[in-house]
């Protein structure tokens, strides 16, 4: 696996260390008032974006710990956290840090 | 044969001999050859036949580049024998013949091409579909190379590396050694691999002048001798790159020596950055019959005689396109080959140093000349030429053509990896366009061809992938630009010949020889409308072969860009793909190709007779006789006493503040009513609802719960809490205790007297019931969490013991159990006695579909819980009342019938659902079992119609009964 990971306590390891734990996608929402439509959504809908993603992963063959990363999906390389939010870089789910 | 024995670049030792056998008879070969050269000192000339048309093949670019030279080696079938260093004793058969190599008598095929024309498959083997198992049955006779019996096993041994790097050099030529050199200077870990046994690349097999009085073959040997100097180079010789990736991550096979531990061992390296300095490869000059036996490319025949110490022939014709062509010419003819022409397809722009040389040694030279056709039935007799627009044609009898019409690139570690190639007009080559990032080219893959320009190259490259490194001195950017500056004094790449093809029709000048494809045959698919190389690749299959592409590579897109006329910038190389070099299944396996787990009591069951299996990743005793219905275990659990190994059982510790928290999160109950001493039985649940784990949860004190999982979850039971509470920042720690302690599970009306035997607690119901949790010591030395629980349906302690205790306890427990008739009980005996219990085990009384409430756990299930925000509850709220889910039924079958085997059907005229686990049970003298089924089927007394696979018209019939099968009341669990 050409991917390497940087985990926030082992450091750069190798991506076959790590689990894949999807798109970041904000916490559960609350479960008063949600209707099935957007829990669906929640669970089950993917931005699935070609290019700059936030999303999870679990070190298994490390210390354990799930943990954010940005990774480009068209090239498989662990990027830096973009910093300044161009209009032109799509980063796929969660909160961008305008929003935040 | 005589071998040429003064040669410095030789690579045998004529007076060291290797036997082997070859077609039942013992020949020798000497030390340092590979089998094809053995093969060929011996006198075999055709090594095998071609795929389709089973025309006879031979040497060709000794580098493993077509089939040709695919033979079975001790077993082994498609052995690349060009690549494979001879040994002592080896079997080799020729492959894909009816008779002999020699004597095919499927050779006829080549006459029949015309009834198989470019996708002959596709458009003949259409209609109808009745006839295709028998024509695949004959096409399968007379087509593909060697064979191979399903339940084959590699032989060898296989290893795996995986390696980090500064700088990882591919090529040990000159270029790559450079680069190698250059970056080791700067105290940067190099890895250099090399795909023959020894370094030198383009240099080592050739006597032409270096600079001053040096050949270039000293010049290998001395960089060479620079290179093994170097502690910080990691050399891998006989080692392929077969991958290059982004990252920088480049993988490949490494083929053992005689002293390594391995036959052969996988690569993986992670280097910062990375020197790509694959060199070229002839490119294939095709005219009709271009692979009879006899003909072969420069490279080929040169080190014949070079390194091999053989004269490729006796009198030899030479169609080339390259220097080099004419430089073998020259080193051949010193060599005792008698050349009776050389045929250059270049009018002019040849070395005038290499042409007087020709003029003195009196060899003919003809410009603007190709061999257009090469005669001879089985091996090459006569050659025409004829002028490159085929007006003047002349016949030279001859029993050698070299012939090549250029250099092609080796270009596949950087398209693999991502980077771009464009078509240069002047070297005629795909030239590096976009680099991959941290990756850089050298030597002659830009065209090079000069000595000094080639090594500068490699010193470039090697500079820049060294800044590449933070570790890399701070001056080395000043050094770049030098040795850019250098670059440029020094002669440039050389103008390439642009011919394809000699002026033929093409119906036997053969494109790609491991697929049989003919020019014709990429006219035919053009014609076809396959306009683009990429597709006629396909549909021809040419390049698909076991050479990888590496004769079609180049020759395919120029001649179709040639053909439809196209400009130069439109041509387009068809995609490579890893493994660049066929590699072998086995090296990719590597080693541990059995890997289970054991339990602390592995050793101890095997000595009382276990029968084991691989259940997920663990080794468990299954059956304790060659009865596998286990009647006396089951009996003996029924009436006495047995003794189960469970240690396989997801064992953990939770705790923290906000232990409980974490609990409800992913538990389906309500965890905070859970009291201290006793035992809630819970289940898991996935955000669709979806049953995927059950267990038993304990408070062993404040904030601080002790949990089991089932077998097959055990190892993403904490991955899976922590997932789940990933954003809420609690407070709470968690210890997988899996393999830290084992489980004992002491079942059978007579468990307490044993316990008794070997603890000082009180062990009466009263003191110590059903579903309660008790922790203390034995002798005062083993620490014990003991719980009564009730999977088999009788009294049990489930005792679990730190895993170095174990053996001592299971003894213990032996002892003391043997007036009460102890015996073990395997994996099997355990899964009737819960399924007359109709305690389910999910995996089997469930599938990914499943939800809680189809089992009929549904009472597990707090709703009343939702800030918990339980994983499941959701989904679980959605299927409540939904009518159309499978429902878990128990049933007996009608007339004492024997039990349907697992995964059985439930039909009407259609499915209706399927049997989970079904036996004949002993304690019940009846046939019971679970199944899943549609719920209009749920009701008590429904009528099942079973039909089991391959039953034809034969059904068992069953009837939905009440749960459980056995003492429904649950009194002798309690008792």
């Amino acid at each position: 696996m050409a991917l390497t990971i940087t985990c926030p306590i082992c450091g750069k390891r190798n991506g076959y260390e790590f689990k894949f734990g999807g798109e970041e996608k904000g916490p559960r929402p609350d479960e008063k008032d949600l209707t099935p439509t957007a829990w669906c959504e929640y669970v089950h809908m993917n931005k699935c974006v070609a290019g700059v993603q936030e999303e999870w992963w679990f070190h298994k063959d490390g210390c354990g710990s799930w943990f954010k990363i940005h990774r480009d999906t068209t090239t498989n390389l662990e990027m830096e956290v973009p910093k300044v939010k161009h209009p032109a870089a799509k980063i796929g789910g969660g909160k961008s840090d305008e929003q935040a | 044969m005589n071998r040429l024995n003064h040669l410095p670049t030789l690579k045998v030792d004529t007076t060291d001999k290797i036997a082997f056998i070859y077609k039942g008879k013992k020949y020798y070969g000497a030390k340092g050859d590979t089998v094809a050269s053995a093969l060929f000192a011996n006198g075999v000339r055709i090594f095998g036949r071609s795929l389709k048309y089973h025309r006879p093949r031979g040497l060709y670019s000794l580098d493993g580049e077509c089939s040709n030279t695919c033979m079975e080696v001790d077993g082994i079938p498609n052995v690349r024998c060009e690549n494979t260093l001879l040994k002592q004793g080896m079997v080799i058969k020729e492959q894909n013949v009816k008779g002999s190599a020699e004597n095919d008598m499927m050779g006829f095929l080549d006459k029949m091409d015309w009834a198989m024309p470019a996708g002959f498959y596709y458009n003949v083997m259409h209609k109808p579909a009745m006839i295709w198992p028998l024509a695949m049955k004959q096409i399968r006779k007379a087509a593909g190379l060697g064979k191979i019996s399903p339940d084959y096993e590699m032989p060898g041994k296989f290893d795996e590396v995986f390696l980090n790097t500064d700088v990882c050099v591919i090529g040990g030529g000159p270029a790559g050694m450079m680069a190698a050199l250059c970056a080791a200077e700067k105290g940067l870990r190099v890895i250099l691999m090399e795909s023959r046994p020894w370094l030198g690349g383009f240099f080592e097999y050739r006597s032409g002048v270096y600079k001053d009085r040096q050949t270039l073959h000293d010049r290998a040997l001395h960089l060479a001798n620079e290179v093994k100097a170097q502690d910080n180079i990691r050399l891998f010789t006989h080692t392929s790159a077969v991958g290059t990736y982004n990252n920088n991550l480049i993988t490949g096979f490494q083929i053992g020596k005689k002293e390594d531990v391995f036959d052969e061992r996988y690569i993986e390296i992670r280097a910062n950055s990375v020197v790509v300095a694959a060199g070229c490869i002839e490119r294939p000059l095709i005219f009709d019959n271009n692979e009879r036996p006899g003909v072969m490319q420069i490279g080929c025949a040169l080190r014949m005689a070079k390194t091999y110490g053989q004269l490729p022939g006796k009198r030899c014709v030479f169609s080339i396109g390259h220097d080099l062509g004419l430089e073998a010419a020259i080193e051949l003819h010193d060599l005792g080959l008698s050349i009776a022409c050389i045929a250059d397809i270049r009018e002019d722009g040849q070395d005038t140093v290499l042409l007087k040389k020709i003029a003195d040694k009196k060899i003919p030279l003809l410009k603007g000349w190709v061999a257009t056709k090469a005669h001879g039935r089985k091996i090459v007799k006569k050659v025409s030429i004829s002028s490159i627009d085929g007006q003047i044609s002349k016949t030279f009898s001859c029993d050698l053509i070299v012939a090549s019409a250029g250099m092609t690139p080796v270009t596949g570690h950087i398209t693999v990896a991502l980077g771009t190639l464009k078509y240069d007009n002047h070297t005629g080559f795909f030239l590096p366009d976009q680099m991959p990032e941290k990756m850089y080219a050298a030597g002659r893959i830009f065209g090079l061809n000069d000595p000094i320009s080639i090594e500068a190259s490699g010193m470039l490259a090697g500079l820049k992938a060294a800044h590449d490194c933070e570790r890399g001195s701070t001056g080395s950017l000043g050094e770049i630009r030098e040795a850019e500056k250098v670059m440029t004094g020094l002669p440039g790449p050389v103008r390439g010949t642009k011919l394809v093809t000699a002026p033929v029709k093409g119906r036997k000048s053969f494109i790609c020889f491991d697929e049989d494809a003919t020019i014709k045959n990429i006219k035919q698919a053009i014609e076809k409308g396959f306009d683009v190389p990429e597709l006629i690749k396909r549909f021809t299959a040419t390049g698909l072969g076991p050479g990888q592409g590496g004769i079609p590579g180049h020759n395919l897109p120029l001649y179709v860009a040639r053909y439809q006329g196209l400009p130069d910038v439109s041509i387009r190389p068809t995609n490579v793909r890893p493994p660049l070099v066929p590699t072998l299944i086995s090296t990719y396996a590597g080693v541990n190709h059995k890997m289970f787990k054991t339990t602390p009591m592995d050793e101890m069951q095997k000595k009382d007779g276990g029968v084991f299996r691989n259940i997920g990743v663990w080794q468990r005793a299954r059956y304790f006789s060659d009865d596998f219905s286990c009647k006396k275990e089951i009996e003996n659990v029924r009436n006495n006493v047995g003794m189960l190994d469970g240690s396989t059982l997801g064992k953990f510790r939770l705790h923290g503040p906000d232990a409980v928290k974490a609990l409800e999160r992913v538990f389906v109950s309500d965890m905070s009513k859970l009291k201290q001493g006793r035992i809630k039985y819970s289940a898991m649940c996935n955000d669709d609802g979806c049953v995927i784990d059950d267990g038993v949860v304990v408070k062993q004190g404040e904030n601080d719960y002790y949990f089991t999982t089932s077998t097959g979850r055990a190892g993403q039971t904490v991955e899976w809490i922590r997932y789940h509470t990933r954003y809420d920042g609690w407070n709470f720690a968690m210890v997988n205790l899996t393999d830290s302690l084992g489980v004992i599970n002491l079942s059978g009306p007579n468990a307490r007297k044993v316990l008794e035997k070997i603890v000082d607690i009180d062990l009466s119901n009263e003191a110590f019931g059903f579903s309660e949790y008790k922790e203390f010591m034995i002798a005062d030395t083993i620490p014990i969490r003991a719980m009564r629980l009730g999977f088999v349906g009788e009294l049990s302690y489930e005792l679990h013991v730190p895993a170095s205790f174990m053996k001592s306890v299971w003894i213990m427990l032996k002892e003391a159990g043997k007036e009460f008739k102890i015996q073990n009980f395997g994996v099997e005996a355990q899964n009737v006695l819960r399924m007359e219990k109709c305690h389910i085990i999910l995996g089997q009384e469930s599938e990914q579909r499943t939800n809680l409430l189809d089992v009929g756990l549904g009472f597990l299930w707090d709703r009343n819980k939702a800030e918990a925000k339980t994983v499941g509850s959701v989904a679980l709220r959605q299927a409540e009342g939904d009518k159309t889910r499978f429902k878990l039924v128990g049933f007996k079958t009608e007339n004492n019938s024997r039990a349907p085997r697992d995964g059985a059907l439930i039909v009407d005229d259609k499915v209706r659902g399927y049997v989970c686990t079904a036996r004949d049970s002993f304690s019940l003298n009846e046939a019971v079992g679970m199944a899943l089924v549609e719920a209009e089927l749920s009701q008590i007394g429904t009528r099942l119609e079973i039909y089991e696979d391959e039953c034809g018209d034969d059904r068992i019939y069953g009837k939905v009964v009440a749960m459980p099968f056995y003492d429904p009341e649950g009194k002798r669990m309690k008792m």
